[in-house]
């Protein structure tokens, strides 16, 4: 009888340790095209070296070439997700010889899974990286191709001005920009007029709309700090507004400069906001996801995030359709920061596997659909331009797009999400600070000086 | 058939298969990550050989002696609340005359659905606006409350539905083997007189000792491990305070870039599995011999 059980019992663990393994081998297929289409490209490799000097007619009928993209576009509201997609059946229609495969995995999980795969040796021709700190230690390990040998000067002379430099390592180009990024206060227009506020143009205003919106009912701000870059990006503002975006910058090259009346104030200015009842009340457990979709179901008057999401504002289901309007984060008067100093105007992009068999193939996918993210993302309103789009059409744009554009079009300097600047462990580190500022488990005084400890970083 | 079982090289044969499938699974990246913890590497440049440096700074890091502190109180959790529940609720459904298939099917369910849909399911319980435990709550009177994003209530908000999945996976382990109980002992002491009361705790649990032996080895095991759910309901937040010792080996493994800092954490989670392990078969042990 005993053994009965024990057979059963074993047979139970055996199943239930199966189920287990398949969770961790689940990802297993999604890299084996890309190894697969490696091997395959290792074939056909000599092929291609002999027919150098054949016409390309001729190698399109011969060699076919598989490239492979990850992306973190997987949002059915954002167009990059549909250009990529797209992209698929349009590239091969032009190079029948070529076929593209794409790939998305939301966000956070786009990050451990490339560095796995780099480091696996299983990347795939083409990845999406963030700009600053998250790409930079991939180009530092020789994992990224710098395409400058590939590079078509017609393509490379439709980027604006300045463009390239974020894709740029020891003067060597990694990348081409697809859209840019910056950060804006997003008002509900009919929220704020029922309430009797203004729009905040200066901190006392900001103040005082709180009030009045807690006043008619409304919840003032939208936070979603469970994920805890959200706070980051009030934190990164409200520091730029009491420092000025010089004062910043000199901070990240000597972090020691954190410990100063400048970021003793922004914390305490992002104290001051709690205080005053602005942040949704579950704001600790709330996801940048739930965040989003509750500013656009109307739960929140106001919201500083990134024009990525324009989209999901405009969208024809949003309770905010054609209601919202963006401004400027609000002045500090008093303080060295101005409203033309923004948060963002770094550029994501994709980069080329340093290990890719058809680097030149690899580099046109890579201009043809940069500049497709480029032209057709911005005028989607995925995000701002980074190349010519005087031959766009831009009329579908939509009034936020617009505003956003012209916020662009005054800003004098800009910086990147501080935790694309600063080393990842930094990043953490303050973004944990940031959280227990929030939460009153710190002063501002501690903030400050715990800031002062962090390394200097890489880019300034 | 048995001269073959007792043919040393067939055995090899035979297991050949298994051994293989066990060293490049489980003992593999066992060692690599042995090795990997004694780097200091971001997971993607150049790695540094730093002996032992990582394991001396994890036994003077709060934040990880604080994680190890949590998973500890899950596993008495486990052993003290999820487990005697599955007793209990092995014991009532045996004794169940109607819907005895189906109660068990029922209790099984949240072990065959995914963590991260419990998880996502768990999360709408929770949420502080519109979920299911503050709606209920208002009903009544009370004010509601963020469960998940108050410290003092999400370390024990996040293990409650990991209790609760496994309840079923212990009590179908224990209904199988009460129900493999010959009758006969049972009807034995119906006739002398016993209550069921008396039945379960005389005849019935120490009958089935050995499977509780099982179940306590899973349990804590299992407790040692946890990570999915915890990681969809609170991401180890607000200010770490549910993170336990696999979260924080993920945060600083991929958040932070400390692949060998991480490597020793999870070598440190599979030593403390051992460990413990080896304690159970111990004790066991010894209270059979004695």
């Amino acid at each position: 009888m005993k053994k009965r059980i024990l057979s059963v019992l074993l047979c139970t663990t055996m199943v239930a340790s199966m189920l287990a393994g398949c969770g961790s081998a689940a990802e297993a297929p999604a890299a084996a095209p890309a190894a697969e289409a490696k091997e395959e490209a290792k074939e056909e490799a000599p092929a291609a070296e002999t027919k150098e000097e054949a016409p390309a007619a001729e190698a399109s009928e011969e060699e076919q070439i598989t490239i492979t993209i990850w992306h973190q576009s997987v949002a059915d509201t954002d167009p990059v997700k549909k250009i990529i997609e797209a992209s698929v059946d349009e590239y091969h229609e032009l190079h029948p010889n070529i076929t593209i495969e794409q790939d998305g995995v939301e966000g956070e999980q786009y990050k451990t899974k490339i560095k796995t795969a780099f480091a696996a040796g299983e990347a795939p021709d083409l990845s999406y990286m963030w700009a600053g700190s998250f790409v930079k230690p991939f180009v530092d390990a020789g994992y990224l191709l710098p395409i400058d040998d590939y590079m078509n000067p017609d393509v490379k002379a439709k980027v604006l001005p300045g463009m390239l430099a974020g894709s740029t390592f020891d003067g060597k180009v990694y990348s081409y920009p697809t859209i840019t990024f910056l950060a804006d206060l997003y008002c509900n227009k009919e929220q704020f007029d029922a309430a009797g506020a203004k729009i905040p143009e200066t901190w006392d205003e900001l103040l005082d709309a709180i009030d009045k919106l807690k006043a008619a009912g409304y919840n003032p701000i939208m936070m979603g700090e469970k994920d805890l870059w959200p706070g980051m990006y009030w934190m990164d503002i409200i520091s730029q507004r009491c420092a000025g975006n010089a004062g910043v910058e000199a901070a990240f090259g000597d972090p020691t400069k954190f410990n100063s009346p400048e970021f003793v104030e922004a914390a305490t200015r992002l104290q001051e906001l709690v205080q005053a009842g602005g942040f949704n009340e579950n704001y600790l457990s709330t996801s940048y996801t739930e965040m989003v979709e509750g500013f656009c179901a109307g739960q929140g008057a106001m919201l500083y995030q990134a024009n990525w999401v324009h989209p999901a504002i405009m969208d024809d289901a949003a309770a905010t359709k054609g209601k919202v309007v963006c401004v400027p984060f609000p002045e500090i008067p008093g303080t060295k920061g101005n409203k033309s100093e923004f948060s963002g105007g770094s550029s994501d992009g994709y980069y080329v596997n340093a290990a890719t068999e058809h680097p030149k193939e690899v580099v046109e996918y890579l201009e043809y659909l940069s500049e497709k993210i480029g032209t057709l993302g911005f005028q989607m309103g995925a995000g701002l331009a980074c190349w010519d789009t005087s031959s766009t059409d831009l009329s579908a744009l939509t009034s936020l797009d617009q505003e956003s554009a012209a916020l662009m079009e005054q800003g004098t300097s800009y910086i990147g999400w501080w935790d694309n600047v600063l080393s990842a462990e930094d990043s953490d580190t303050y973004k944990q600070l940031v959280a227990e500022v929030m939460a009153m488990k710190i002063t501002p005084e501690e903030y400050a000086e715990k800031m002062s400890k962090l390394s200097p970083s890489e880019f300034y | 058939m048995n001269k073959i079982l007792s043919n040393k090289k067939a055995i090899t044969v035979f297991m050949a298969p298994a051994m293989l499938i066990i060293v490049v699974i489980v003992l593999v990246p066992i060692v690599i990550s042995l090795y990997y913890s004694l780097l200091k590497w971001d997971g993607i440049g150049k790695a540094t050989f730093i002996g032992i440096e990582n394991y001396i700074n994890l036994f003077g890091d709060e934040r990880f002696i604080a994680s190890v502190k949590n998973s500890l109180l899950y596993v008495v959790l486990s052993l003290f609340i999820q487990l005697p529940l599955s007793l209990l609720l092995a014991i009532v459904v045996s004794n169940t005359k109607k819907l005895e298939k189906f109660y068990v099917t029922v209790f099984f369910i949240p072990v065959i659905i995914s963590s991260v849909v419990i998880g996502q399911l768990w999360q709408k319980v929770y949420n502080g606006d519109y979920g299911l435990l503050n709606v209920l709550l208002r009903s009544l009177g009370y004010s509601g409350h963020d469960w998940l994003g108050d410290e003092k209530t999400a370390l024990m908000c996040s293990f409650i539905p990991n209790l609760w999945q496994y309840i079923g996976y212990h009590m179908l382990i224990m209904y199988a083997g009460i129900k493999s109980i010959s009758t006969d002992i049972s009807e034995a002491a119906k006739i002398d007189g016993a209550n069921r009361f008396q039945t379960a705790m005389r005849i019935t649990i120490p009958i089935l000792k050995p499977i509780i032996q099982v179940c306590v080895t899973f349990s804590l095991i299992g407790a040692l491990k946890i990570f999915d759910l915890i990681f969809v309901l609170t991401g180890g937040g607000p200010f770490q305070s549910t993170e336990v010792p696999t979260i924080y080996m993920y945060k600083t493994t991929f958040d932070q870039m400390h692949y060998g800092y991480g490597s020793a954490i999870s070598t440190f989670v599979i030593i403390e599995c051992f460990l413990f392990t080896a304690i159970l078969r111990f004790i066991f042990k010894n209270r059979e011999d004695a």
